[in-house]
């Protein structure tokens, strides 16, 4: 196939800059991902992208790849990469997504793409209601209400650092630096 | 003294700030930029290079796909180990590929006929017709290979030394440096784990792609979460001076015995050596009965390693630890001493025993205990996959069904790797294509783990903090293991007498002569004067040694200090960059433009 990129995101130049040994392997990436992007809609996706194409799919067909099928995250794992916030993804943004959660994704930008999945109204902070739909995806609704509540009173009460209630970047931040398996978990492999 | 959403605020007051943060945005929208064309270039050369790959692609699309389904079906815990064991395997590979180029090829040139008989026994005790083959240090000529009388010469004395001598220095640094990797990858933030509440939005393993696991993984969090805040509610037990006293004992008597257990195992093993090795001077070398005899050592070996972790792990049972993680720590650390003390009194029993007996080559029969080793150590990893995992799922299903399904013992498999890889850096020096037999041994282990896993067990329960443990291999990995081996070699080229009448080196007085031997005769070529030069004050010098340790110390306290400074650099950065990015938009973009 002929794969000709003039346009990339600002969160994939943020990879190239900062580790250009990886480079290669992400030539790689890209090339595997425009391989199974067109086979989820060959008659939609061109082989042919010099000519710039405004190609999006739904979510619909996104969340059915086998990677993603099984993960409880999934709706809000498309719909934190798309641009226009409804979950359908362009080819850039679906190689956004899985070079984010590939292993060459540095720390950083892994934790603000965590953030971004585990804040299901989108406002930037991870309230209690965020929480609580996060552990009843996490556990397939097993807990009862009181022990949800009781769990994410607790998460709050040790990672909130500013007092507002609620989890902004920089406690998430905090958190995540002190849970080393971070970066070996959240990774999809492809 | 003013927390941080003081700060944020007081800093989002200042207007030249506003500025200085402009710039900065500015300038990271110019590198985006630059990135941009530099990208387009580079992908237009990739175009080119794309076909030259794509055979290559398919090769790591082989072992990609197998990881990911074991990723996806086991999670990250279990993952580790295979890539670990593909990790290991890449250093056999180089280790075989450098051995049979420089050492095996040349000695093809100027081999000896080989008169013994194949029996098919050899393949089990490595002894009668591979004893004269290339597989042993015996087997290599100490002349100077020359093809024809004018051609070049191939100096094999050297060849050895330098073709061994290089592979570990290499091994060294790959070792050190993925250390380093590991290390900083997983211990940025020192401080310890506090808050198991937090860690819930860290752990849901992404790699999990099976929908059954999936599932288990839920249930099995909504378990230990359950669990933990029955242990919250619980009031915290003050443990009385006597109970902790009888704690501490129980402790003290499990660890003299599992210390009693590896010395005792450690005698029985010498003992046994030294009685396989006096049958073998009495001369029943060469009937059925002999060379069987020659396989017991191994054997006992291996039942040894194979039976007492279980007796180990059951006194870890009994201790009642209060931290489960203290648990696996102690267990692995018993392990290892193990498995350590077994090798070591091995060293021990061929170094000085073994070298100095009349035996004709003491060097080919060290090889070939090594290789029997190595072999039996095989054959009981895939007897382990037989037993531990398919029996013990039939009896888990069938008979006692609420043993339920065996999981896949990440710590037991990975230190196995670990002795395996051990022997084979020892047995190097003595049978240089041992790594070839060994990289054959792991992909075969490779394929059954993976078919024995799929079949027969079930994903783990308890969180596996994969990144740790691995950490914690890999040291394991270089320390007493890479480490050690280095130290036999060094004592074998150093102090030890090569026998006389086989190998690269007969009639030295020690292995290191033959450099010393090289020296002075380049000592006759002028052109190799930097050479001599190099040899006499670095090497032989006490003086360099002392000024490079205190060098080392010196830059190693600077880096301390800068490693201090910079951790408190990345704290200030760590805020400045949540306020730049949560502020940064479109309207700057533009600002930037009038600005330039």
């Amino acid at each position: 196939c002929i794969l000709n990129y003039t346009v990339f995101t600002k969160h994939v130049q943020d990879k190239f800059m900062s580790d250009c040994s990886m480079t290669g392997a992400f030539f790689l990436l890209v090339y595997r991902l425009h391989g199974r992007y067109h086979e989820m809609a060959p008659n939609v996706v061109p082989m042919d992208y010099t000519k710039d194409p405004d190609v999006k799919l739904p979510m619909q067909l996104i969340i059915n790849m086998p990677e993603l099928k099984e993960n409880p995250f999934k709706e809000r794992i498309v719909e934190s990469f798309s641009e226009d916030g409804e979950g359908s993804l362009s080819f850039n943004d679906f190689v956004d997504m899985f070079s984010v959660l590939s292993e060459m994704a540095p720390r950083e930008l892994k934790a603000i793409y965590a953030f971004k999945i585990y804040d299901f109204n989108t406002d930037n902070f991870i309230c209690k209601a965020d929480l609580e739909k996060t552990l009843n995806k996490l556990t397939r609704e097993e807990l009862t209400a009181e022990e949800i509540t009781l769990v994410c009173e607790k998460v709050i009460e040790e990672a909130d650092m500013d007092g507002d209630g609620k989890l902004g970047f920089a406690d998430f931040e905090n958190m995540i630096s002190k849970a080393p398996d971070f970066l070996s978990t959240f990774h999809i492999r492809i | 003294s003013m927390s941080a959403r003081e700060r944020i605020k007081a800093i989002q007051k200042m207007p030249e700030t506003m500025k200085k943060k402009r710039e900065i945005s500015c300038l990271l929208r110019l590198i985006f930029s630059l990135s941009l064309s530099l990208s387009s270039l580079a992908l237009q050369s990739y175009r080119r290079f794309r076909n030259s790959l794509s055979e290559y692609f398919h090769l790591l699309q082989l072992w990609q796909k197998t990881l990911k389904a074991i990723g996806g079906k086991f999670g990250t815990g279990v993952l580790s180990y295979f890539i670990f064991l593909k990790w290991l395997l890449t250093f056999n590979i180089f280790s075989f590929l450098i051995n049979f180029s420089f050492i095996t090829i040349p000695q093809f040139v100027a081999a000896k006929p080989n008169n013994l008989s194949f029996t098919g026994l050899e393949i089990f005790t490595g002894a009668g017709y591979f004893q004269e083959t290339v597989l042993y240090y015996g087997f290599y000529t100490n002349t100077t290979i020359r093809k024809t009388e004018n051609s070049a010469s191939y100096n094999m004395q050297l060849a050895y030394i330098f073709t061994v001598g290089i592979y570990f220095v290499i091994c060294l640094l790959s070792l050190v440096f993925s250390m380093a990797k590991s290390f900083r990858r997983n211990f940025i933030n020192p401080q310890t784990y506090s808050g198991q509440a937090s860690k819930l939005l860290c752990t849901w393993d992404f790699n999990i792609t099976n929908e059954k696991a999936v599932k288990l993984k839920q249930k099995n969090l909504s378990t230990q979460i359950k669990e933990a805040l029955f242990e919250v509610n619980r009031e915290v037990l003050n443990f009385s001076f006597k109970e902790r006293f009888v704690h501490f004992v129980i402790h003290l008597a499990a660890w003299v015995a599992s210390l009693g257990t590896a010395v005792a195992a450690c005698a029985g093993v010498y003992f046994l050596s030294i009685n396989n090795l006096q049958l073998f001077m009495k001369g029943h070398k060469n009937d059925l009965e002999g060379q069987a005899a020659m396989l017991v050592l191994p054997i006992v070996a291996s039942l040894l390693n194979a039976f007492i972790p279980f007796f180990y792990s059951w006194l870890g049972l009994l201790e009642h630890f209060q931290n489960p993680r203290h648990q696996i720590y102690v267990t692995v650390t018993r392990n290892i001493i193990l498995k350590i003390s077994i090798i070591g009194i091995l060293c021990y029993y061929w170094l000085n025993i073994v070298s100095a007996s009349e035996s004709q080559c003491w060097e080919t029969l060290v090889g070939q205990d090594i290789y029997r080793l190595v072999l039996v150590d095989f054959i009981f990893c895939l007897l382990g996959c037989l037993f531990g995992e398919f029996v013990r799922r039939i009896i888990g299903t069938t008979v006692c069904v609420n043993l339920g399904m065996p999981e896949f013992d990440i710590a037991r498999n990975v230190l196995d790797l670990i002795y395996a890889q051990t022997l084979t850096w020892i047995g190097i020096f003595f049978s240089p294509l041992l790594p070839g037999i060994q990289m054959i041994t792991f992909s075969i282990v490779f394929y059954v783990k993976k078919v024995s896993l799929m079949m027969n067990c079930q994903p783990p329960r308890k969180v596996w903090r994969a990144a740790q443990m691995t950490t914690l291999f890999i040291f394991l990995l270089f320390f007493p293991s890479l480490v050690g081996v280095l130290s036999v070699i060094a004592v074998t080229v150093w102090r030890l007498k090569p026998s006389k009448e086989c190998g690269p080196f007969r009639g030295l007085s020690s292995i290191y002569a033959a450099i010393s031997v090289w020296i002075e005769i380049l000592k006759n070529y002028p052109g190799s004067k930097w050479v001599v030069w190099i040899y006499q004050n670095l090497f032989q010098g006490a003086l360099f040694f002392f000024i490079l340790s205190t060098i080392l110390l010196i830059v190693t306290y600077l880096y301390w200090k800068i490693i201090e400074g910079r951790k408190s650099m990345v704290k200030l950065l760590r805020k400045h960059i949540v306020n730049v990015s949560l502020t940064c938009n479109f309207g700057f973009f533009v600002d930037c433009l009038i600005l330039l």
